[in-house]
Order: C-alpha cells, then sequence, then structure tokens
C-alpha cells in the first residue's frame, strides 16, 4: 500500500490538532493554552489546504490565529490571571470526581459522531469511488474511469473527489470553449467564493458586517468604566 | 490511499468533543471560552469537507464554505463580546473562576 504525500501530511497535521486541543484543555496557565490554540488552528487550516479551501485556510489563519488569539493574549494579560492559581485544595479524587461529567459526556459525544461517520453509506468501502446516484452525468467521479458502473446509491466511502480546474473556468465565464476550459490548471478559490459570496449571499453579507459592528459596539460598551455619580 | 470523507468527519468530532469537554471541565472562563472556539473551527472543518465531498462536475459546494465563513465572522464579534464581558466579571469580582458567578445560587 503506498501512501500519498498528502494523506501522511492529512494524518500529520490531524494529530497535531489534536494533541495540540488536548494541551489547551489540561494546561495550568491560559497563556500556554492560547499558544497551544494557535498551534491547533494552524494545523486546522493545513488541513483545509489539504481539502483545496485555500481562502478558508487562510482566514482560518488570520482571524483564528492573528486576531481572535491575540485578542485572547491581551486579555490574559491585562487581568494578569498568571496569579490566579487553581485552588490546591481539592484532593486527587474530588478533582477526578469533578472532571468526570464532562469527560463522560464528551466521550459519549465523540463515540456518537465516531458511528454516525462509519454508518454513512459506503462509508467504510474504502477504495470505491465517492459517487452520487443523483449526478447521472456520470462526470462526478473525475479520475475514475468506472463512473457509470457506480452503484445506484449514496456513496460516502473512498477518495473525495478530485478537483476540475476546467469545470472552474466554465463556471466563472460560461462562454468561454471547451477547449479554451480545459487549458485551465488551477482552482480560482477566491473567485468562486467571492462569486457566491457578492451574488447568492450578498444581503447575509451586509447583515453580518451589522452584526460585528454591534459586536464592537457592545465590546465597548461592556468594556467602559462605569462611573457612579 | 487517498483519505476518506469518514476521517475528516472523525477528526471534526474529535476535536469537537475535546472542546465540549473543557467547556465542561475547566473552571478558568477565558479557556472556556477558548475551547468554545475550538468548537466553532471543529464544525467549520467538517462544512469544508461536506463541501468538497457533495462537490458536483469537480467543483466544491461554494454554498457551504460561505457558511463556514459567516461561522468565522460571528466567532471574531463573539470573541470581542465575550472578552469584554470576561472583563466586566473580573472588575467585578477579581477573579475570572466560574465557581465565582454564584449570585443566584442559594446558600
Amino acid at each position: 500500500m503506498d501512501f500519498a504525500i498528502s494523506s501522511i501530511l492529512f494524518y500529520a497535521f490531524a494529530a497535531m490538532a489534536l494533541i495540540c486541543a488536548c494541551a489547551v484543555i489540561f494546561a495550568n496557565n491560559p497563556v500556554t493554552s492560547a499558544m497551544n490554540m494557535a498551534l491547533c488552528f494552524a494545523a486546522t487550516a493545513a488541513i483545509l489546504f489539504g481539502l483545496g479551501a485555500q481562502f478558508l485556510g487562510i482566514v482560518q489563519i488570520i482571524v483564528y490565529a492573528g486576531a481572535i488569539l491575540v485578542l485572547f493574549l491581551f486579555v490574559v494579560m491585562m487581568l494578569d490571571i498568571k496569579t490566579e492559581e487553581e485552588d490546591n485544595s481539592f484532593t486527587v479524587f474530588r478533582n477526578l470526581v469533578r472532571m468526570a461529567p464532562g469527560a463522560l459526556v464528551s466521550g459519549v459525544f465523540a463515540a456518537m459522531v465516531f458511528i454516525a461517520a462509519i454508518k454513512l453509506p459506503g462509508a467504510t468501502e474504502w477504495n470505491n469511488p465517492l459517487c452520487k446516484a443523483w449526478d447521472s452525468m456520470g462526470e462526478l467521479c473525475i479520475g475514475k474511469q468506472e463512473a457509470s458502473e457506480q452503484p445506484a446509491v449514496s456513496n460516502f466511502g473512498g477518495a473525495l473527489p478530485a478537483l476540475n480546474p476546467a469545470a472552474a473556468a466554465k463556471e466563472l465565464n460560461p462562454a468561454i470553449s471547451n477547449e479554451e476550459a480545459a487549458k485551465a490548471t488551477d482552482i480560482p478559490d477566491v473567485k468562486l467564493l467571492g462569486q457566491k459570496l457578492f451574488s447568492r449571499y450578498n444581503i447575509a453579507f451586509v447583515i453580518l458586517s451589522f452584526a460585528l459592528l454591534a459586536g464592537t459596539v457592545g465590546a465597548v460598551a461592556l468594556s467602559r468604566k462605569i462611573r457612579k455619580d | 490511499m487517498d483519505i476518506p470523507l469518514a476521517h475528516y468527519l472523525i477528526l471534526s468530532g474529535l476535536m469537537f468533543s475535546i472542546g465540549l469537554a473543557g467547556v465542561l471541565i475547566r473552571k478558568n472562563i477565558i479557556v472556556v471560552f477558548m475551547c468554545l472556539e475550538m468548537m466553532l473551527s471543529a464544525a467549520n472543518l467538517s462544512l469544508v469537507a461536506f463541501s468538497r465531498a457533495n462537490g458536483v462536475n469537480g467543483l466544491p459546494v461554494y454554498d457551504a464554505q460561505v457558511l463556514a465563513l459567516f461561522v468565522v465572522a460571528i466567532a471574531a464579534a463573539e470573541v470581542a463580546i465575550g472578552l469584554a464581558l470576561i472583563v466586566a466579571m473580573f472588575r467585578a469580582r477579581r477573579t475570572v473562576s466560574s465557581a465565582a458567578l454564584n449570585t443566584l445560587k442559594e446558600d
């Protein structure tokens, strides 16, 4: 069995994301937590890159690891929480009892998601290409020859469908000929995303900007000193 | 060997449950808030994985990626409000332990 470099990278970054996520909840110092969360977000961004969502990967790094994490660090350092130690009056046993319900709930949730993911139609048939019955064109499984011989059920197993630069070029400019479209070599991810964002979801986008404005005003209103007079 | 969709979903589910565990276990409200952000980012990951898996004609479903972008933007607004609330709480109580929020508790 040969492993493609993309698979190795996926599993490496997945392991890194999970280890850093565990480090976030087990670190005593909030600054350590924040740094581990930055690493966790960076690994998630790498996985998004691997999925072909370059723009969202960049956004993940800029917004999550850049803006949100820095805000957290500002607050942690402003409030001087390092002096705030976990109270050690609890014994180990009482700590365990305190943690047990949370660990139980999240463990049950993880098992639930695991079973749901495995029970997706065809999810354990690793070798079948991912195909869906409603796509009658037979072109969904690009790079797989037996597209028309797929079973007529939804199938979530196998590799994710390959990206098709020709279809992307055609989507951006329907006027160009098939030969012109076939010359395209990459997926213009940002252009396609922006096309959706500013046409179909334009109103939602404008409303979102109001939400951000409300957030800014709310943050200023909450953190201002209340004068007592 | 290529990575099936199920592995992305399992990774996203595991990250979400680690975040959930942090929210339930930790007492430091700042770390609780960080774990909330981690849960949002895990949900984003599964949205993007499904967008790729449900793609038609070799293109991902960009509606899902727009939704993921909205989630990131709302998370940014939420962090601004939440951290302001934490600062306000620290001013009032001089602590960030969630155990200090017991005004409604009868004693």
